[in-house]
C-alpha cells in the first residue's frame, strides 16, 4: 500500500474539498451520513444500547435538514424516504377529487333538479371545500418529510 | 480510558486488521476538544478511536451542532481525516459519522459480537480502493432547443379582426404543438444521454469488484446547468487502479459520449462499500439500492 498516503489531503485545512481532488463536501456526506442499516447502527442494536440508538436517529434527521439546505435531496427519490410522504400526499390528493367529486354531483343533481333550488353552485364554498384547496396547495416536500 | 464520569465518550472512525503506525494517528487532531487518536483490541479486530467531550456528543448538543452546515463541515471533515489516518496503512471498514459509544468497554463489546462479519469486509476490501464517477449530460450539447417555426402569418387583410377567436385557437394550437415537439427533443435528448450513462456505467463496471450508486446530485448543489445521469461508486482493485482510471480518460475522450461529461475522484476510503451484508447494489440511473 503506498497509494494510501493519497487519503490525507495536507491542504485538506485550508481548502473547502475534503476528500480526494474533485470531491466535495456533498461527496463526503453521502458517504459518511448514516442512510439506514449500517454496522454500527447493527452494534448498537446488538447491545441495545438505546441511549446510543436514539442518538442516531435523532442525527439523522438532523443531517437530512442540514443537507436539504445544502441542497443534497436524496431523501426525495428515495423510496425508503419518501414513501410516508408520497403516501400522505396521494391521501391528500385522493380526498381532494372525492371532495370535488362530490361537489360535481351535487351540482349536476342541483341542475337536474331545478324544483328543489338548493344553494350547491354558491361560490362560498363550504369549510371542507375551502380546505382541500388549501390542502393542495402544500407542497408535501416544504414539510419535513422525515418527522 | 473514556467513562462518563471524565466527561468524555468513545468516538469510533474506522476498524482496522492490524494497529495503524502512531504517527499516522498523532498526525491528525480529530475531534476539537478531545484527545489524541489511539486504538483499541476487540479479538483480531483494531478499533480506532477519540476520547470525545461527552457534552458535544450528547443527543441534544449532537443534533444542534449538526444543524449547522459549518459544524457539520468541521465534523464531517475531522471523521474523514480520523478514518483516513486509520487507511494509512492497510484496509479499514469506516465507519459512520458520529459513531459513539459511552465506553471503550461498550465499543470493544460492540466489535467483538460482530468480529466475523468485520474480518470479512476488511478482507474483502483489502487492496482496494473506492472511485467516484458522476455523468452529466454535456453543458455544451445542452442548450439549442429547437428554434421555434416562424409564427403562422396572421391572416394579413385588413379584417383581421374579424374573427378572433379562430386565429386565437390556431395559434394556440400550433403553440402546443411546438411547445410539444419541443417536448419530445428534449425528451430523447435525455434518453439519449441516460443510456450513455449506462454505457459508462456498464463500461466502468467491467474492472471494479463491485459497484454502487448514490443519489444524483442537484444542479443546485453540483453547480452544473446540467442534471446529474450517474453518481456511483466503484471498487477497484489497486492492481486494476491504472486500467480502471484509462479507461475513464478513454471514456472521456470518446466522440460518442460527446452528449455526456464524465468526471470522476479518487481513491477514496471504500466509504459506500464497508456495510456488510450488501445486496447487490445496482449502480444505474433510476434504480435506487433498496
Amino acid at each position: 500500500m503506498t497509494e494510501v498516503t493519497d487519503w490525507v489531503d495536507p491542504t485538506a485545512t485550508t481548502v473547502h474539498v475534503p476528500g480526494p481532488n474533485n470531491s466535495t463536501l456533498a461527496d463526503l456526506l453521502e458517504r459518511i451520513l448514516d442512510k439506514g442499516v449500517v454496522i454500527a447502527g447493527d452494534i448498537k442494536v446488538d447491545l441495545l444500547d438505546i441511549e446510543l440508538l436514539t442518538i442516531r436517529l435523532r442525527l439523522f434527521i438532523a443531517s437530512v435538514d442540514t443537507a436539504k439546505r445544502a441542497g443534497i435531496d436524496w431523501w426525495e427519490t428515495d423510496p425508503a424516504m419518501s414513501s410516508r410522504a408520497a403516501r400522505d400526499a396521494l391521501a391528500e390528493e385522493n380526498e381532494t377529487l372525492r371532495e370535488r367529486l362530490a361537489a360535481l354531483e351535487r351540482r349536476l343533481d342541483g341542475e337536474g333538479g331545478h324544483d328543489t333550488g338548493t344553494p350547491t353552485r354558491s361560490d362560498t364554498g363550504t369549510p371542507a371545500h375551502t380546505q382541500t384547496q388549501t390542502q393542495t396547495q402544500t407542497n408535501p416536500y416544504t414539510e419535513s418529510p422525515t418527522r | 480510558m473514556s467513562s462518563s464520569d471524565t466527561g468524555t465518550v468513545t468516538y469510533l472512525f474506522a476498524l482496522c486488521a492490524s494497529r495503524p503506525p502512531r504517527e499516522a494517528l498523532s498526525a491528525v487532531p480529530g475531534h476539537p476538544g478531545g484527545g489524541p487518536l489511539r486504538t483499541l483490541e476487540a479479538g483480531e479486530v483494531v478499533l480506532v478511536v477519540q476520547d470525545v467531550p461527552a457534552g458535544d456528543f450528547q443527543e441534544q448538543a449532537l443534533t444542534e451542532r449538526l444543524d449547522r452546515s459549518e459544524e457539520l463541515e468541521r465534523c464531517a471533515l475531522a471523521h474523514h481525516r480520523g478514518v483516513a489516518a486509520a487507511a494509512s496503512h492497510g484496509p479499514v471498514v469506516p465507519l459512520p459519522l458520529a459513531t459513539v459509544y459511552l465506553s471503550d468497554d461498550n465499543a470493544v463489546a460492540a466489535v467483538t459480537a460482530r468480529e466475523e462479519t468485520v474480518l470479512a469486509a476488511l478482507k474483502r476490501l483489502a487492496g482496494r480502493t473506492e472511485w467516484a464517477v458522476k455523468v452529466h449530460a454535456s453543458v455544451r450539447e445542452a442548450p439549442a432547443p429547437p428554434s421555434p417555426p416562424p409564427p403562422s402569418p396572421a391572416p394579413s387583410s385588413s379584417g383581421s379582426a374579424e374573427q378572433p377567436a379562430t386565429a386565437g385557437a390556431g395559434g394556440g394550437r400550433s403553440y402546443l404543438s411546438r411547445a410539444s415537439a419541443r417536448r419530445r427533443v428534449l425528451r430523447d435528448r435525455q434518453e439519449r444521454a441516460r443510456a450513455l450513462a449506462l454505457t459508462v456505467d456498464r463500461a466502468l463496471r467491467a474492472y471494479a469488484v463491485d459497484a454502487a450508486s448514490h443519489r444524483p446530485q442537484s444542479e443546485q448543489l453540483t453547480g452544473v446547468k446540467a442534471p446529474q445521469l450517474l453518481n456511483a461508486a466503484y471498487l477497484v482493485d489497486d492492481a486494476r487502479r491504472a486500467e480502471f482510471v484509462g479507461a475513464l480518460e478513454q471514456l472521456r475522450a470518446d466522440e460518442r459520449l460527446r452528449a455526456v461529461e464524465i468526471s470522476w475522484s479518487g481513491p477514496w476510503v471504500p466509504y459506500s462499500f464497508a456495510r456488510p451484508e450488501q445486496p447487490a447494489a445496482t449502480a444505474g440511473a433510476g434504480a435506487g439500492a433498496p
